[in-house]
């Protein structure tokens, strides 16, 4: 079997470093997309480079204090990030590298970000990972760290997180967890933890969460200012750079331009018809097809559930409780931030996302039944019934593949946005919203 | 071969399922009925609370689809959807209450989704660690004394330590004989087949453990007068998914072959180890629920599971394992690579199949065991 489609840290590099140069000559864009280019490439650049300036190198999910990684110089590659980043550069890489796990005996039905990162470290092109880290109630799929660990001789470390972690023993019990982390890779790197430097790690990071919230507000307006080129800015941001000076600089960049864009009235697109929410995540496996539903529908992308903090009319995400407790500050901050909070019920996101829907002014939902997504398939319709219930919007469920762009076809995809806009432009509720605006 | 009588006893009992005879004896007096969904919970809570413990599941006769994927999408696990659709069926409308650990996304899910579209007056949802360390224990342990304080607020009427330590005593009862079963399954030949030694699982959390106490009991001097004796040329093992169906194992066994052991949820974890009666009842429920059973699919460390898997294999002398994973089961899906490289390194022949929860044993299955048994044979042939 060839695995020449599929792509090496390397490929994936120099891709990234293309694109980047090439959207300086692409009129229309968003000022901010090199920069967040430059984001995304900036973070497969550290991990490159990991090796080469000693650092330590870590492979891990989601649930995970990111910020006790950068308070140790421990680089972090969220597989996620790295499906999605490989489907951003190359589509066919990520249906290859499931091929060659299944040829392992890996089940098809199991979530394609491990399948993926399971067929690369077979053939060698995943990042040198020095350990794995992961945590309990994300999702089951987070066995694969423990298995692939085992198989290829990478240590690893699970923190177990319970599923109601609001109640005072539960969190007390994730926040130890950290410190049984912290020994964990104390051990590993045979380095100390700077517990100054951990805390202004976290201060930084919660200056990114403001940031976010403050980006948010901003997007709510209509017309909705933020085009799909820069629309996982904020996730990208929180992901992949918290507490970090660099993360700061960047959000405060796209704050400001979308603060000019309001300014002057500026669009995505000039004639706002629908204003989507998608209630899972975005189309990773088709990197356009926000940008044809602009074009097609009219539809503009205004707010997804991965990049949501878990705010609403009362609750705010001012994690930051005591400052001199850092880590008390990341057990909150892990469950409440965009990307981890939706590890909840059905009821409780559905509740979350019916607040956003309020606030940014949305007309329709997409939910992507994610093939290998357990959570998605069990809570999805909680989700649909209770945004209807909750705010009368409309939900297009597209059973798809997270990063497989096999799995469903464009035309297909097409076939049911062409009815679900026709039903939500003709629905009583559309039209009352559209009227009061 | 003759029927066993204190099985066929407990099959009236646990008839028409799921509400059978037992169940609507129960009712009868007044008495609450809890489902309880995976073996994180500790039935020995709701026994102490006076109210009949039922596992929630399918059986042996398959279940239409007709309306659950409305609400939990198909590619999820077909357990969890046969369950639920059960419940739209008004199946288990004899529940007073619900309740189910976080012990896989998809139970978490049917409890929600049961929650969500069909409430029952109590439900509960415990979190089921995946880590088995004295820190989890903790955490789990504070779980199930918040679980028997909402369980005591539903019956108004606190459960006390007494109580839960008596329903310890009557549950180590049971597990106790269901183990000399399984020792007795070690006999070259043994007594039972593998789906009556399901069957006997199954009823075990399907009607009053006391009672069930009495005919294990029955069933065990049974055998032991009959000199019963299953004739089979070759012993397998299962392992994987829990089967409710039996015919599927009926199926495996058509052929010349019988199941001695299993590795499943209702099989030998029910019946395995004993819970400390010398520690305070709900600190000794977590122990042994998290610590005091075989390692399971659900904890990330699955070495202890392959292990314990291989060991077995040995001690109850088999041939030959049959592997069988219901379709969307990750748990068993990321041990799949690991679990055949186990069993290659012991020289234990394996057969995989692929399930659909509930689905009768049919031809498929016969085909592939007579296969895997031809293997088996030429295995063991001497080379000529």
């Amino acid at each position: 079997m060839s695995n020449d489609t599929i792509l090496s840290v390397e490929d994936i590099r120099e891709t990234l470093k293309k694109m980047k140069e090439g959207v300086k000559q692409q009129p229309g864009l968003m000022k901010s997309t090199y920069r967040y280019l430059d984001a995304v490439s900036g973070y497969v650049e550290r991990v490159a480079n990991a090796k080469d300036e000693g650092a330590w190198v870590a492979t891990h999910g989601t649930q995970q204090p990111l910020e006790i990684l950068e308070a140790m110089d421990v680089r972090g590659v969220f597989n996620e990030f790295w499906g999605v980043v490989s489907d951003i550069a190359r589509l066919e890489s990520v249906p290859e590298a499931m091929s060659v796990s299944a040829s392992l005996g890996t089940p098809g039905e199991v979530c394609s970000f491990f399948r993926n990162m399971d067929g690369l470290m077979h053939v060698g092109k995943w990042p040198r990972s020095d350990m794995f880290l992961y945590a309990a109630s994300v999702c089951d799929n987070v066995k694969a760290f423990h298995t692939l660990g085992r198989r290829y001789g990478i240590p690893s470390f699970g923190l177990e997180r319970s599923f109601l972690p609001y109640t005072g023993h539960a969190i007390e019990f994730w926040k130890n967890e950290y410190l049984r982390l912290i020994a964990f890779l104390e051990e590993q790197t045979g380095k100390k933890m700077d517990y100054d430097r951990l805390k202004d790690v976290v201060a930084k990071s919660y200056r990114l969460t403001e940031l976010h919230l403050e980006i948010d507000r901003l997007v709510a307006n209509v017309p909705c200012p933020l085009a799909p080129e820069c629309f996982s800015a904020t996730l990208v941001a929180i992901r992949c750079w918290p507490g970090t000076q660099y993360g700061i600089d960047f959000l405060t960049e796209v704050r400001d331009e979308l603060q000019e864009r309001v300014n002057n009235g500026v669009g995505a697109i000039e004639n706002e018809r629908f204003r989507v929410l998608w209630s899972t995540f975005t189309p990773f496996f088709d990197p356009k097809l926000m940008g044809f539903m602009q074009q097609k529908y009219g539809a503009v992308s205004v707010a997804d559930m991965l990049s949501t903090w878990r705010v609403d009319e009362n609750v705010q995400a001012n994690w930051m409780l005591d400052p001199d407790d850092p880590l008390g500050n990341l057990a909150y901050r892990t469950v409440l931030a965009p990307g981890n909070c939706q590890y909840s019920t059905g009821v409780d996101v559905g509740t979350v996302l019916s607040g956003k829907c309020r606030r940014f002014k949305v007309d329709a939902a997409i939910f992507q039944n994610n093939w290998g997504c357990k959570t998605g398939a069990g809570y999805g319709p909680v989700i649909k019934d209770e945004l209807m219930r909750q705010v009368k919007v409309p939900t297009l469920t597209l059973h798809s593949d997270i990063l497989d762009h096999t799995f469903i076809s464009r035309a297909e995809i097409e076939g049911q946005m062409d009815s679900f806009f026709e039903m939500v432009e003709a629905s009583k509720t559309y039209q009352e919203r559209r009227a009061v605006a | 071969m003759n029927a066993l009588k204190a099985l066929t006893e407990m099959q009236r009992l646990t008839s028409p399922f799921p509400e059978s005879v037992a169940v609507k004896e129960w009712k009868a007096t007044g008495r609450k009925v809890i489902g309880w969904f995976n073996p994180y919970i500790p039935e020995e809570i709701i026994h102490a609370a006076g109210m009949l413990p039922f596992e929630v599941t399918g059986d042996n006769e398959p279940v239409q689809m007709q309306g659950a994927e409305a609400h939990i999408y198909a590619n999820s696990c077909s357990k969890v959807r046969t369950c639920w659709q059960m419940a739209l069926d008004d199946k288990y409308s004899f529940l007073d209450g619900y309740v189910s650990t976080h012990m896989c996304d998809q139970d978490m899910r049917l409890y929600e989704v049961w929650s969500y579209y069909k409430k029952l007056p109590f439900m509960e949802l415990i979190y089921a660690p995946r880590k088995r360390t004295e820190e989890a224990v903790q955490l789990y342990g504070t779980d199930l004394d918040r679980f028997r304080d909402r369980l005591s607020e539903y019956l108004i009427c606190r459960i006390p330590d007494h109580r839960v330590a008596n329903s310890i005593e009557v549950y180590n009862r049971g597990r106790e004989l269901m183990m000399q079963l399984y020792e007795l399954r070690k006999r070259d030949r043994p007594p039972v087949t593998g789906a009556e030694a399901v069957e006997v699982s199954k009823a075990a959390a399907r009607m009053p453990r006391e009672r069930f106490n009495e005919l294990m009991e029955q069933l065990l001097d049974e055998i032991e007068r009959s000199g019963r004796e299953i004739k089979k040329a070759r012993r397998l093992m299962l392992i994987g998914n829990d089967l409710h169906n039996t015919t599927q194992i009926t199926a495996l066994e058509s052929a010349d072959a019988v199941v001695v052991v299993d590795e499943m949820d209702v099989g030998i974890r029910r019946a395995w180890g004993q819970v400390d009666t010398t520690l305070p009842p709900i600190e000794a429920l977590a122990r042994y629920y998290l610590l005091g059973r075989p390692v399971d699919k659900h904890h990330w460390n699955s070495d202890g599971r392959l292990e314990f898997i291989g060991d077995m294999a040995e001690q109850y002398n088999v041939d030959g394992v049959v592997s069988q994973a219901v379709r969307f089961c990750t748990y068993l899906g990321w041990d799949k690579f690991d679990l055949k490289q186990q069993m290659q390194e012991r020289g234990i022949p394996m057969l995989e199949l692929d399930l659909e929860y509930g689905h009768p044993g049919g031809a498929q299955v016969q085909i592939r065991a007579e296969a895997f048994l031809e293997m088996l044979e030429s295995h063991a042939a001497p080379a000529s």
